[in-house]
């Protein structure tokens, strides 16, 4: 006990002293001594430190001493703690339930699997710490308005779990603008937060997702502590070779809403691996899109039988019934029989399936967000390392094959977002993220909580004091009319706003409560035929040429309600390997690939298969000299490497198809056919130099209806959306003028 | 048109000035400041003879906000008290219901206990007045019949006891009866919470008083009842309950609480128009869209619409008094020169040769107002009033000034409605803001 720092012990409550006392703590670590001292003296917290470093009792310990002195008196909560996992709730609660008893404070679960008796109990005599969910947190703003007063007027602090997960999604905002509304109902100018997180590169970002507007008042304190490490690896493997094409007419018919296209056989090393590597422990098997999902569990159920074993693979998907996936979210939580989930991007989102021991991911994924998400399901217990693989696969060398697929950029990607993952490094919120669609959803929510409430009151609360600051009034004029169409909302005569028919039929059901949606895929028809599915999240537009399951196809129509894209095969050449999907891949990340790509660094984290896939990606790379130009002559057209992130990439697609070029998106790679570099040079050089129409852009591009109120948006608040949260327009110029000077490239890449 | 200009009581006067400056209707006095709806008066006087008599009804005063609902209210009120009934009144609002089982619906009917006013005392708290007034007619009758007190009182409630709900009721004034002869002032005390529905738990309720229910949501309507029909066996003629502010149930975020709060008022209405309650009246205040509204209003219940639909012949200029809704039209032009008339009045404690400003200062100040905010200045009189008080106000605490002088700074407001009362975040009503007059 004497190692203790007097500083940092002595000044916690007398309480919580003797509860560190019993818990024959030999010293506190060191985010906790760093953080009790500032903790104690008030104001907005970022604790960060690794999983299991003991980030809890860093914002608890000094917390507790802050409200131990007011004991039981029923006179409001004095602390919240909200978490995106109902599994951590639980296990929080066990954490603190002995350190509460200790000091006499009140401790309440509140989720949904918590009985209603004990929650009417602790709205009655409200006192001490709720650990609760924003969902539920949501629920209770919207169905007790009345009492927030109440309840959360004597708040002390409020605590959130996971801030790292919250930043820049839906759920954030939705929980940010939910803690500035209970400030406002609290009649508080402001209460305490207390933000805990991973260690991110830059932690002011998560200074400002915890304080929208005042980051920098908010203290930010990076725990030493070694968490329980991490253990990754990339594995490499061959694709088989694709089977013959067959000329015009795409193989077989009456295939299931499987993509058969998308030369989805896995290949037997990678299955055999699979089986290997995950079979006897629970884990998480995250496969892509949902027929993926499928395929890969089939195919390990099917490897399951042949070796006489129990199935232990189930696959969880949107597609899935909620029974289905329950099962198998309880299995991999409650069971101790080894589970894997296969999944899709569902299990990242707030669902519960406690922690597992090893993360495997097909291909390299999106963001190093996501990628940070899916690793923090495992090595949660003490002492077990988090553990990541990720199985790349990627095409043998042939003659003829498109340049692409010689720079390999599945396992560059993969190593560029492990690096980055490394670094601390993650994707920043969309600074000009509109996020309209929770918006709606807030504004929906604050007239249930208020009873009614006026358009300017809700701007004030919503958008100048809440995080929806990139909405002026005039939008937000615009939003409330687009609503009023909806009939979200309608107006009493004095201008009240107030919930509307359809509005009330969306309010009354317990899914009005959560603002994410699970992952939602357009459906790609040809001929009436189901070819497969195409990610939503991927901007497309009509007429454009798009690659799937190995062929090109043109875009004949898409309709964005229906979520059907009708294509035709058109007879253009072979296209490169193509994996669907890969939206928003931020810049950053893109221009890590062409560091990997440029250098020789070697990684030891990749297998053998793997090393040899990087040695050849980087022969290529010098081979068509890509560290020197950026448009290179291929066929009768040419391959743009611009090195930039999805939306950037994007808008200069978009700005070459509006000077009719037959511009392709391919990964990174934007291909041109039938043009000459000098025709390419000429019209960069007028990109680069004209202004942007926005607007003319955004429209070309379809406008799928991506987050959960979408469906209300007009057209031309739709068209806002997309021209500022999927184009990256004040770019375009800058974008246009790197792919004419490489050497300028690189310069504004390491930015 | 002349006004007798009575004698204006210095009490009187302080109130209504000091009321009317604040924008809220002054307790007492109203007499001094009332002008027009002579007939609407009629139909109120009408009804509150019909009470008295033993009858029942019901009325929807619709009017839109400033129109001088709430005054009118009062000025019913004050009129009914004069008449022996026992009168009171609630607003409504979101923690405040007919019909809810989060406890609003008790906390309504608590809060129209509360207000229980009588002749003798007319600021509320009248329940204990009225419950002495039972026993002593009680013991009355037990001199005359030779009986104990006890027996008159149990005998006295009888027909109580046969009433939903009624034996608890009953038994709970005997428990007071026999705390006042005992002087046992806990259990008086109790047996009073208990009656304005202040109990929340039936065991709280049993171990005090041994009955076995409270006053709660469900019991509402049926516990009004109960304390119509015992303030009339108290002596008194009736019991008049007035609800404002209705408005709150149009206001409601969820078709099912707004629907079981409509089904309730269907369910009075319907008792009221059968003749199956007795000395009870209701009166409901409300906005015109809180009646109209087809889609969250009243008349979004087909019942309710069939039965509050306005005679058909009542347009133009014809008026229908009898039926269940009592439309006040707004002021015109010349009542409201008779109010200001009457407030000058009241400025000089009912003496011409007081009068801050001529006639012509009058019409100048409406000229103004009406160029500010066109006919609201009449339609809906509070800002007017509050804003020619102040003016008032400024010219008798400074002789030396002009009213002429004054004129051009007077601010008047469009009235935009009660809920900037409870509004949750200050938002600036700056004209400019496009927010601020949207309109969907």
């Amino acid at each position: 006990m004497m190692s203790l720092s007097l500083s940092a012990f002595d000044r916690l409550a007398e309480p919580v002293r003797r509860w560190i006392w019993q818990q024959k703590w030999s010293s506190l670590r060191d985010v906790q001594e760093k953080a009790i001292p500032v903790v104690l003296a008030g104001g907005d917290v970022v604790i960060s430190a690794r999983t299991a470093a003991g980030k809890t009792e860093a914002a608890f310990l000094p917390l507790l001493s802050r409200i131990t002195t007011s004991g039981r008196s029923a006179d409001g909560f004095g602390i919240l703690y909200v978490s995106p996992l109902k599994a951590l709730i639980n296990d929080q609660h066990r954490r603190l339930e002995s350190l509460c008893e200790g000091c006499d404070v009140a401790l309440h679960k509140w989720h949904g699997d918590v009985n209603e008796e004990a929650k009417a109990r602790a709205r009655k005599r409200p006192s001490g710490i709720v650990l609760i969910t924003p969902e539920s947190l949501e629920a209770l703003l919207v169905r007790r308005g009345g009492e927030a007063r109440g309840l959360f007027g004597r708040l002390d602090a409020v605590v959130i779990d996971e801030l790292h997960a919250f930043i820049g999604t839906e759920r954030g905002m939705q929980l940010l603008s939910i803690l500035s509304r209970i400030e406002v109902a609290a009649g508080r100018d402001r209460i305490d937060r207390i933000g805990l997180s991973a260690t991110l590169g830059d932690m002011r970002l998560a200074a400002e997702a915890l304080r929208p507007g005042a980051g920098d008042a908010v203290t930010v304190i990076e725990g030493k502590d070694e968490g329980n490490g991490l253990r990754l690896q990339i594995r490499g493997y061959l694709l088989p070779v694709p089977p013959a094409e067959i000329e015009g007419e795409p193989t077989e018919e009456g295939t299931a809403p499987v993509d058969t296209f998308e030369g989805n056989d896995v290949p037997d090393a990678l299955a055999n691996d699979l089986f290997r590597l995950l079979r006897g422990r629970s884990n998480l098997l995250f496969a892509g899109s949902r027929a993926r999902v499928e395929i890969y569990a089939d195919c390990l159920r099917r490897m399951s039988e042949a070796s006489r074993l129990p199935n232990e693979f189930f696959p969880h998907h949107g597609n899935l019934a909620k029974a289905i996936r329950e099962d198998v979210e309880q299995r991999l939580r409650d069971d101790p029989r080894p589970t894997t989930a296969v999944a899709t991007t569902t299990l990242e989102l707030g669902i519960d399936i406690g922690d597992v021991e090893t993360v495997a991911q097909i291909g390299p994924g999106f963001s190093v967000a996501s990628l940070r998400q899916r690793l923090g399901r495992s090595g949660r217990r003490p002492g077990k390392p988090a553990v990541l693989r990720i199985f790349v696969m990627e095409p043998a060398a042939t003659k003829g094959q498109h340049p692409i697929d010689g720079l390999h950029v599945d396992l560059v990607q993969s190593i560029a977002m492990v690096e980055c993952l490394r670094a601390g490094w993650c994707e920043p919120p969309t600074p000009t993220g509109l996020h309209l669609s929770t918006l709606i959803h807030q504004v929906l929510a604050l007239i249930l909580q208020t009873g009614g409430v006026r358009a300017a009151v809700a701007w004030k609360l919503l958008c100048e004091r809440g995080p929806f600051r990139a909405v002026d009034k005039l939008l937000f004029g615009d939003l409330l009319r687009s609503m009023a169409t909806g009939r979200l909302i309608e107006q009493s005569p004095e201008g009240l706003l107030m919930i509307g028919e359809a509005g009330e039929t969306l309010t009354e059901s317990y899914e009005f409560y959560p603002v994410f949606m699970t992952e939602q895929e357009y459906r790609l028809l040809h001929d009436g035929r189901l070819l497969g599915t195409y990610p939503l999240s991927m901007p497309i537009a009509r007429d454009e040429t798009l690659i799937f399951g190995g062929r090109r196809w043109q875009v004949m129509d898409v309709d964005d309600h229906a979520r059907v894209i009708v294509v035709r095969p058109t007879r253009a050449g072979k296209p490169p390997y193509f994996t669907s999907g890969g939206a928003g891949i931020h810049d950053h990340i893109v221009s890590r690939m062409r560091e990997i790509l440029a250098g020789s660094e070697a990684y030891p984290y990749l297998d053998d298969q793997a090393t040899l896939f990087l040695e050849n990606a980087r022969s290529a790379f010098r081979h068509m000299e890509l560290a020197r130009r950026s448009i290179v002559p291929f066929g009768s057209g040419v391959l743009i490497f611009p090195w930039v992130g999805t939306r950037k990439l994007r808008t200069l697609m978009l700005a070459l198809q509006a000077r009719d070029f037959k511009a392709t998106q391919m990964r990174h790679v934007i291909e041109v056919a039938e043009c000459s570099v000098a025709g390419i040079v000429h019209h960069l050089e007028a990109v680069a130099a004209a202004p942007v129409d926005g607007g003319a852009l955004a429209r070309r591009l379809a406008q799928p209806q991506l987050a959960k109120f979408d469906a209300f948006l007009s057209a031309e608040l739709m068209s806002r959306v997309t021209e500022v949260e999927r184009l990256d327009l004040p770019a375009l110029n800058e974008v246009a003028l790197a792919v004419l000077e490489p050497a300028y490239a690189i310069e504004s890449n390491r930015l | 048109m002349t006004p007798k200009t009575a004698a204006i009581r210095p009490r009187d006067r302080d109130t209504i000035v000091s009321a009317l400056r604040a924008g809220v209707v002054p307790r007492i006095g109203l007499h001094h400041i009332q002008v027009g709806r002579q007939r609407e008066i009629e139909a109120m006087i009408r009804d509150i003879d019909r009470i008295a008599e033993g009858g029942a009804t019901i009325r929807f005063v619709i009017g839109s906000y400033g129109a001088g609902k709430t005054f009118f209210l009062f000025l019913v009120r004050q009129i009914a008290l004069q008449r022996r009934l026992v009168v009171c009144q609630a607003d409504l609002s979101p923690d405040r219901r007919i019909h809810a089982t989060g406890g609003q619906a008790r906390s309504l009917y608590a809060e129209l206990a509360k207000s229980l006013a009588t002749r003798t005392a007319p600021d509320g708290g009248a329940l204990r007045n009225i419950l002495e007034s039972y026993i002593q007619k009680a013991s009355e009758k037990a001199a005359a019949r030779g009986q104990t007190i006890e027996t008159a009182i149990r005998d006295g409630l009888g027909d109580l006891r046969e009433m939903v709900g009624g034996y608890d009721f009953a038994t709970v004034i005997g428990a007071y009866a026999r705390g006042y002869e005992d002087g046992d002032v806990a259990l008086q005390d109790s047996a009073l919470r208990w009656l304005r529905g202040e109990y929340a738990t039936k065991t709280e309720a049993r171990s005090d008083l041994g009955v076995r229910t409270i006053i709660d949501d469900a019991s509402f309507y049926d516990a009004l009842r109960l304390l119509a029909r015992f303030v009339r066996i108290a002596g008194f003629g009736g019991l008049l309950i007035c609800l404002d502010e209705l408005v709150n149930l149009y206001k409601l975020q969820s078709v099912q609480a707004r629907k079981q709060n409509y089904e309730q008022i269907l369910r009075i209405l319907n008792d009221v128009l059968q003749g199956t309650t007795e000395g009870i009246g209701f009166i409901l205040g409300g906005t015109p869209e809180f009646l109209m509204d087809t889609r969250r209003g009243l008349y979004s219940y087909e019942a309710l619409q069939s039965r509050l639909a306005e005679n058909s012949f009542a347009a133009n200029g014809l008026a229908d008094y009898t039926g269940p809704v009592l439309n006040l039209l707004s002021l015109t032009p010349e009542e409201l020169f008779h109010l200001l008339e009457r407030l000058r009045d009241v400025f000089a404690a009912g003496k011409a040769e007081d009068w801050l400003v001529p006639d012509e200062a009058l019409h100048a100040f409406m000229e103004h107002c009406a160029q500010r905010i066109g006919e609201a200045y009449f339609r809906t009189p509070r800002n007017t009033v509050k804003a020619f008080v102040d003016l008032l106000a400024i010219i008798q605490q400074n002789p030396g000034v002009d009213w002429r002088d004054l004129l051009g700074s007077v601010e008047v407001m469009e009235d935009s409605g009660a809920s900037a009362d409870h509004e949750i975040i200050a938002a600036a009503d700056d004209p400019d803001d496009e927010l601020v007059t949207l309109r969907l």
